[in-house]
């Protein structure tokens, strides 16, 4: 799907994956799970805890091959944002940074927009858990990725902490075009960060149901919103209970 | 415990107004007046004075065994000891002898080090290397000493070789070992993150396997600086021509005890000399690494 090298189509697939399935020993982890990503998309995979979220997000990074199926990677560049921060405990965020990318003015400017400038020469350890994960996300965001995949990035963070990242994610997401694939069991997290959540089982996990949020406002005030994460959590109640 | 003995000096000294008493490393002063206490104090002792106490300890039981024995040929006075430090540290032979040894510590200290090191390193690297090469280092690590200063002397005799070679030896395996372990037990969450960036290859060595292993290699450090000494000084004294293992073989054939231990005490001092000024430095930097 790719014109040129560097180039990707809008509207075209920017993963795809066919009859995915993976079992660790005995135990099926997934079986035959297919889906596709947009180019700009950004979609939500909604599971219970356990079901290999972090395993399929592995699976499309290339950090896991052992699989059956065939996943097609038409990105140049991902951004990983881990479920931990991952930072080198003996460089500074600067130093963590520069580890990714050798380019001191996209740093600087990288620094400035996730509220770091001021943090540079701080290493992990004397850094909250919200600024590691910023650097965490900063260091995503600075490879210019086409594709950015999240792996339950807010599960240590508080509320406040976790809603001024999301926002700092999708303003970096209108400012750089790029699609996201978020893994989460978190409805409001799905909802403010997707184009469409698909919800998927306990193992063998499969996919039960899709929903396009595309058009909610990303607003956990907001009416509509309130009412579609009713309805979806109402929704994931009665699957899982079917399951 | 500490108020028994208080109220029990306080007995016997109705009258006296200062009390002292020694207790957990600190010096308790009690001050009463009419049979009351009036004042408290506590000194804790500093690690210098700690260091002294424990010093003065030993050398009052060495010289209560040594005068139970009573024999200069097992254990001398802690006072003949010293005078025959003075006497053999008035002396050039003691001296050059001591700069052999230490050269020969420093020679040791540097090819362990260094090539121990990048071997584990090397090995850590790839599990097949080390699976290949971790039966040779740890044949290699259970060989006793004195095989290797027999086969030492086959092949070189009595020199200044040996005692270099053997304590290699008996060094090498445990900094191969050491360095290799830590290089295998980098955080591959680590060496993840830069697969997904592709990092280079050398960035991932420089900057997270090697930053891995300081800790490893200041650990091997501190085993090899505690250890050269001893190594080295029983090589000398099995197949050297010089240095301070050989005049302990020497004051041995001459059945000079005091002599014995007045040059193992001399090691002893400048190894521990070194093996602190080693252990100040490198926890200073570990501090600074795990502070990260």
């Amino acid at each position: 799907m790719r014109n040129n090298i560097g180039q990707i189509n809008v509207n075209s697939t920017l993963v795809k994956v066919e009859h995915l399935s993976k079992k660790f020993d005995k135990l099926s982890i997934f079986s035959n799970l297919s889906f596709e990503v947009e180019v700009g998309e950004s979609v939500a995979f909604l599971g219970p805890s356990g079901c290999g979220k972090t395993t399929l997000i592995r699976m499309i990074a290339g950090l896991d091959e052992d699989y059956t199926g065939e996943i097609t990677r038409n990105y140049n560049k991902i951004g990983y944002v881990f479920q931990e921060p991952r930072l080198i405990p003996w460089k500074t965020v600067y130093e963590n940074l520069r580890f990714v990318i050798e380019n001191d003015k996209k740093i600087d400017e990288t620094l400035k927009i996730m509220k770091l400038d001021g943090f540079q020469d701080f290493r992990p350890a004397k850094l909250s858990g919200g600024m590691r994960q910023r650097v965490n996300l900063a260091r995503a965001l600075l490879n210019d990725p086409d594709l950015l995949l999240l792996d339950e990035p807010f599960t240590f963070l508080d509320l406040h902490t976790k809603l001024s990242i999301i926002e700092d994610i999708l303003e970096g997401k209108n400012q750089r075009t790029f699609s996201m694939i978020i893994v989460t069991h978190d409805v409001r997290e799905a909802l403010l960060m997707s184009d469409k959540i698909v919800l998927l089982s306990n193992k063998p996990t499969k996919i039960l149901e899709e929903f396009d949020v595309a058009q909610i406002p990303k607003n956990i005030m907001d009416e509509e919103f309130l009412k579609r994460e009713s309805e979806i959590l109402n929704t994931i109640v009665r699957r899982w209970s079917e399951v | 415990m500490v108020l028994e003995l208080i109220s029990f000096v306080s007995f016997i000294n109705y009258y006296s107004k200062c009390v002292y008493t020694l207790s957990n490393f600190s010096i308790y002063v009690y001050i009463f007046y009419a049979n009351k206490l009036v004042v408290q104090r506590r000194w804790i002792m500093s690690t210098t004075l700690k260091y002294v106490t424990g010093l003065i300890a030993i050398i009052l039981i060495w010289s209560v065994i040594s005068l139970i024995i009573s024999s200069d040929l097992i254990l001398p006075s802690p006072v003949k000891v010293f005078q025959t430090i003075i006497n053999e540290l008035s002396q050039q032979r003691t001296w050059a002898a001591l700069g052999t040894t230490l050269a020969k510590v420093g020679i040791v200290m540097l090819v362990t080090v260094i090539f121990g090191v990048f071997f584990g390193f090397l090995i850590g690297l790839s599990n097949t290397l080390y699976d290949v090469f971790r039966p040779a280092i740890l044949i290699m690590q259970a060989i006793p000493i004195i095989t290797w200063l027999a086969l030492v002397m086959f092949i070189w005799g009595i020199g200044w070789t040996g005692p270099v070679v053997v304590s290699i030896l008996a060094l090498l395996p445990q900094t191969i070992l050491s360095t290799a372990i830590g290089v295998q037990t980098t955080d591959k969450r680590l060496t993840e993150v830069a697969k997904v960036y592709n990092v280079n290859t050398s960035k991932v060595i420089r900057d997270i396997y090697f930053g891995s292993i300081i800790p490893q290699i200041i650990g091997a450090i501190q085993v090899v600086i505690g250890n050269v000494w001893k190594v080295v000084v029983v090589s000398e004294y099995m197949c050297g021509d010089d240095g301070i293992g050989v005049l302990i073989a020497w004051a041995r054939q001459s059945v000079a005890a005091n002599r014995v231990y007045a040059y193992t005490f001399i090691v002893i001092t400048i190894g521990l000399i070194a093996e602190n000024l080693v252990h100040k430095y490198t926890k200073r930097l570990l501090e600074g690494w795990e502070a990260a």
